[in-house]
Order: structure tokens, then C-alpha cells, then sequence
């Protein structure tokens, strides 16, 4: 009987992901397909089963080229970096055991947003940096933002070993507003070079990606968040309280640290390669949570599918609704999302029973 | 044997917990009574090893519980604390498997069901626990955690709980402290915070007073719960009766204004 109950359950938490990455895919092939140059569809999937050494059809170089150079490492990079908000919001929500944490709430994205600027600014006067990291130096920099103002907003929302939750936003908010003012000052002191890189990172949004930065992402993205997803039992633990996750036997905090390191690495790489995007971190893992239930194992592994799928489609919208020209994405995952907020804010007691 | 020894906790310099000594053996039940504000709930968790005391030394058969590792300690005791809040949208019977996140099975055993159907749970698992009414999220609790000990094992266990019948009615009381009673035969050995006195009387076999953080008696539960003694430790008339050492005890008291025919020689300070 209870063997029968708990087999469904993995067979309909299996489905959900099984449809939700089919739909990741799907989405994406679509994505590689239309833009200001259009491929067609099957000349897409012949040149993507060409890199795979299987011939089939016939397309053009400049097809190949565009899809290729351009818009394969773009649709990647936002799916890795879609993803990586969606996995990290839904940690961070059963970390803090509170739905409305975000990592642009708290002032994670703020932090990696400032170390970045920092970095983009001041970073030509350190060589050495780049010498030691080389093209990891940006992300590994806005990581350390991001995981500073993490720490902080965790170390003053926290005492007696629970979390306010309203102390919580308003060291977010602080830290977010410091934040903003701080990149203002390293602005005010930025030469001509320096403000150039700023405003090309500030707008760079997706469209920026090239397979370096893919490769980056791959690495400082993928891993942590499949190291968050191996935290399931344990966020599922802590959902009932720190105190009963460690009755139960889990090292609390191990789990924490974990969860706040890991989101600050993923949500910094984030940043650093396409500037602050909101929302994401907050609708999917609620989406997820409403339609097919609470249990970690499907939230976080979910929650990287479908904010995968959201950005890539955010993407997309952003590069054809004005066409030739680009919208910046976080403006589309605004527009999305704040209404989502505020419904949320509305409907706030009755998500949490 | 779970034992602590002279243990001292301190909250701004004021000992809370004052060179206490217990200890709890499997087999046996033990209540701990006291007044608001004793250090009921911080003895509790210095016992569970949520708090550590900076003098003195819990043991785990044998074992300091500074040395064991949270899933160690796990193992070896399971714990249910007063309130336990549900922020997410989980099930009833996710709640209750929580309890058997240690075990490597892929597949529960019949534990879960077992425990469910015992603390008659078993009908609510399909609902948001959030919906549940005080009792009912109660019972699931008492399920998680009696999960987490219900496989019989070859070493001594614990169960320590803290009001664990405070929001039941009267037939559930009676029911859940029957079932955590049976425990007892499965090499277990039962703390519970109690404030019902007639509870704590019929189910338990020994008691502590607690009083100020400082133990004023314990022992076998028919010498420690005398009329005197409770009285001492709650300051107010309480009657204690009792027709012989086999028969049940009735533990009574009054509202301060009615005439009692009881002769109690109580003082209101």
C-alpha cells in the first residue's frame, strides 16, 4: 500500500520533470530557429546533428554561422543562467523557510552586481587578478558580492536560531540600495575605458554570449546547482524547522552553508554575464510548488527546468518583439513578474498553509 | 542510558537549568512537571542536544552527546518539540516519511502505515498539513517522530517530548499515551513534559519536579506525587488521591474562592 503510494508519487514527480525538460528543449530548438535572420526548422536540427557527425539536409554557411556563433552559445547561456536563478530562488525559499525570498530581494544579485562593476572598473589596476583567473575573473568576483551580502543578510535576519523574516527584506533592501549607491561611486571614479566595459556589461544582457562565457557557466552554474538539487531531503527537513531538521539528524549547518554558497556562486555568475534579471528566482519555484506540490526532490530540479524554459523564452521575446532591435530581458521578466508579486503579496496566507 | 550529570545553562548570567542531575532508562517513562518558567523546555533541549550546557555532560549510553554528529545522535533518539510549523504546501504523508529520511531504503517499509494507523493519521495522509486542525497536526507530528524509532534496534533508545498531547481532546490523549507506553517494550526510554497532572500520574513511572531550574524531587511516581510535593513545586492546593499502590491516582485542585471538603493544610502566600 504505502510502497504503491510512494512509487506514483516518484512516477508523477518523474513525469513532471520528463515533460518540463522535453519542454526546455523544445523550446529551445524553437528559439534557434527564429530571430532577426530566420533558419528553418530543419535546417536548425540538421546543422545541430551535423555537430554530432550525423549529415542530413542542406542549409547554408551564413545559417550555420548565425546558429553556431550566435544564437546556440545565447540560448545556452540563458537556459544556464535561467535555470541557475529558478534552482537558487527555490533553495533560498526553503532555506529561509519564507516564499517570498528572491535572490534580487535579499540582495544577492545587488552584491554580484556591485563586485562586478568593481571588478569592470578597477579591475585593469590589478593585473594580477586576471593573470591568476583569467576569464573567470568577473564571475568569481561577482560571486564574492554576491555571497558577502548573503552572509550579511543572513547574519542580521537571524538570532536564536530563527529567521525574521521582515528583518530579512529590510537588510536586503539596505543592502541592495548600499549596493546600487556603491556602483554610482565606482562610476563617478571610472575612466573613459572603464565606462564603456560598464555600459557594455550593464546592456549586455544575453545577447553577449560567446562560448567563452558558455563554457564558464557551464562549469560554475551546472555544478553548484546540481549540488543544491542533492539537497532535497534535507531543504524538505528544514521546511519544518531548524530545530526538527536537527532532531531528524541533519546537519544543519552544513545545509546552510551550502544552500547560501552555492546560490551566491550561481546567482553571481549570473549577474556578472547578464546583469541583474528579477523575478525569475521568485515565480518558478512558486509555479512549481502550486501546481505539483512542495516536496524538494521536484521543486528544485523543477525549478532549474522551468526557469530555464523562462528566460529562454523571455530571450526570445526580447530579440523579436522589436525586431532588428533588442529589448533588454529584464525588462520582459518584470513585466512578467511584478504583477506575479503582487499577486502573491495578495494571496500570501493562503500559500503558506 | 540517557544521563545527565550536574548540567548548568546560563541566559544572561541567570541559570535557567541549575546543576541538574537525571536519568532516564530505557524501558521507563519519565514526566517532567514544573511550574511556568522551571527550565522544563531548556532541560529539553539541552537533552535533545539543541543547546549545549557549557558545565556539566548529557550522555548517550555512555556516549557525550558533544561527540556525536546530528545523525549519530539521530539514531538514537527521536525528539517532538511543542509547536512545529509547516511553511510550504506539503502533504500529511511527506510530513510523516521526514522521519525516515535517515533510512536507505528506496521504499519505506510498512513503518509508515503502521505508525499512521496507530495514531490514526493514516485517513488524513492525502491533505495539505497546513489545513490540519491543532490535534490532527499534533498526531502527524507524533507520527513523524515516532517514525524515526519504530524499527526495533538491538541498543537502548530515547524518545523525548515535549507536550505532546497539549491540543487533543481527552479520548486522543488517553489513546496517543497508550501507544507512546508501548513503546517502552521496545528497549525505548520516554521523557515527556506534562501538564496534566492525572496524565502524568496513570501513564508515567517516574517523575521529576522541576522548580527554578533546580530539581526538588524525583523517583518512582507514586513517591514524588504526593499531595506535599506538588503543592511545593506549583504553589496551590493540590489534592492527591489514591485507593493503593495498584489503583489509579486522581490528582485534583479547585479554584482559589470555593470551599473544598478536602483538608489541605495550604497557605496562599
Amino acid at each position: 500500500m504505502i510502497q504503491n503510494l510512494v512509487y506514483s508519487k516518484m512516477q508523477h514527480q518523474n513525469l513532471v520533470l520528463s515533460i518540463l525538460g522535453l519542454g526546455m528543449v523544445m523550446l529551445a530548438v524553437f528559439s534557434l530557429s527564429i530571430g532577426a535572420f530566420s533558419i528553418p526548422f530543419s535546417n536548425a536540427i540538421s546543422i545541430l546533428l551535423q555537430q554530432l557527425g550525423i549529415v542530413s539536409g542542406s542549409y547554408t554557411v551564413q545559417e550555420t554561422n548565425v546558429l553556431l556563433q550566435i544564437r546556440f552559445p545565447r540560448v545556452l547561456l540563458a537556459m544556464l543562467v535561467g535555470g541557475g536563478l529558478g534552482i537558487s530562488g527555490a533553495a533560498l525559499q526553503g532555506l529561509f523557510r519564507n516564499p517570498l525570498v528572491e535572490p534580487g530581494l535579499i540582495g544577492v544579485s545587488s552584491g554580484g552586481a556591485l563586485f562586478a562593476v568593481i571588478f569592470i572598473v578597477f579591475g585593469a589596476s590589478f593585473p594580477w587578478i586576471t593573470g591568476l583567473f583569467g576569464s573567470f575573473s568577473l564571475p568569481l568576483f561577482a560571486f564574492v558580492g554576491g555571497l558577502i551580502n548573503v552572509l550579511l543578510v543572513y547574519k542580521m535576519a537571524n538570532y536564536g536560531g530563527k529567521t525574521d523574516i521582515s528583518l530579512l527584506i529590510l537588510a536586503g533592501v539596505a543592502l541592495t540600495a548600499l549596493s546600487s549607491a556603491l556602483i554610482g561611486l565606482a562610476i563617478f571614479y571610472a575612466d573613459e575605458a572603464a565606462i564603456r566595459n560598464f555600459t557594455f556589461w550593464s546592456l549586455g544582457d544575453v545577447g553577449g554570449a560567446n562560448w567563452n562565457k558558455v563554457k564558464i557557466a557551464f562549469l560554475l552554474i551546472l555544478a553548484p546547482s546540481c549540488w543544491i538539487m542533492l539537497q532535497y531531503r534535507n531543504l524538505n527537513a528544514l521546511a519544518l524547522g531548524e530545530n526538527e531538521a536537527f532532531h531528524m539528524g541533519v546537519n544543519v549547518q552544513k545545509v546552510k552553508y551550502i544552500v547560501l554558497f552555492m546560490s551566491a556562486l550561481v546567482v553571481g555568475v549570473g549577474v556578472s554575464m547578464t546583469g541583474t534579471i528579477g523575478f525569475v528566482g521568485l515565480i518558478v519555484p512558486h509555479l512549481i510548488r502550486l501546481s505539483f506540490g512542495a516536496d524538494h526532490r521536484l521543486v528544485l530540479s523543477g525549478a532549474f527546468l522551468l526557469g530555464a524554459c523562462l528566460l529562454t523564452g523571455a530571450d526570445l521575446l526580447a530579440r523579436t518583439l522589436v525586431m532588428p532591435a533588442e529589448m533588454p530581458i529584464g525588462i520582459i521578466t518584470a513585466i512578467i513578474g511584478s504583477p506575479f508579486f503582487i499577486w502573491l503579496i495578495i494571496n500570501v496566507k493562503k500559500i503558506r498553509t | 542510558m540517557l544521563e545527565a550529570k550536574n548540567i548548568h545553562f546560563c541566559i544572561n548570567n541567570k541559570p535557567i537549568v541549575d546543576q541538574v542531575s537525571i536519568h532516564l532508562k530505557p524501558g521507563e517513562m519519565t514526566v517532567l512537571l514544573g511550574p511556568n518558567g522551571a527550565g522544563k523546555s531548556t532541560l529539553f533541549r539541552l537533552l535533545s542536544g539543541e543547546l549545549l550546557c557549557k558545565q556539566g555532560m548529557v550522555r548517550y549510553n555512555g556516549l557525550p552527546i558533544s561527540g556525536l554528529k546530528p545523525k549519530e545522535l539521530a539514531h538514537l533518539r527521536a525528539v517532538m518539540p511543542q509547536h512545529s510549523t509547516m511553511t510550504f504546501p506539503f502533504q500529511v504523508i511527506e510530513v510523516v516519511m521526514l522521519g525516515l529520511m535517515l533510512s536507505k531504503k528506496k521504499y519505506p517499509s510498512n513503518t509508515v502505515e503502521e505508525v499512521m494507523k496507530a495514531t490514526h493519521t493514516w485517513e488524513l495522509k492525502n491533505q495539505l498539513y497546513g489545513n490540519l486542525s491543532g490535534g490532527e497536526k499534533q498526531r502527524v507530528q507524533l507520527a513523524r517522530v515516532l517514525c524515526q524509532i519504530w524499527e526495533i534496534k538491538s541498543f537502548p533508545r530515547y524518545l523525548l517530548l515535549d507536550e505532546p498531547t497539549s491540543s487533543m481532546d481527552i479520548a486522543q490523549q488517553h489513546h496517543i499515551l497508550e501507544i507512546i507506553g508501548q513503546l517502552k517494550h521496545r528497549n525505548i526510554g520516554i521523557l515527556a513534559i506534562l501538564h496534566d497532572l492525572n496524565l502524568a500520574a496513570n501513564y508515567a513511572d517516574n517523575a521529576v519536579l522541576l522548580k527554578n531550574g533546580t530539581v526538588i524531587k524525583q523517583g518512582p511516581i507514586r513517591e514524588v506525587m504526593t499531595a506535599e510535593n506538588l503543592q511545593r513545586n506549583f504553589d496551590y492546593p493540590i489534592h492527591v488521591e489514591t485507593d493503593g499502590p495498584a489503583a489509579p491516582i486522581y490528582v485534583s485542585s479547585l479554584a482559589p474562592n470555593k470551599k473544598s471538603s478536602y483538608t489541605t493544610n495550604f497557605k496562599f502566600a
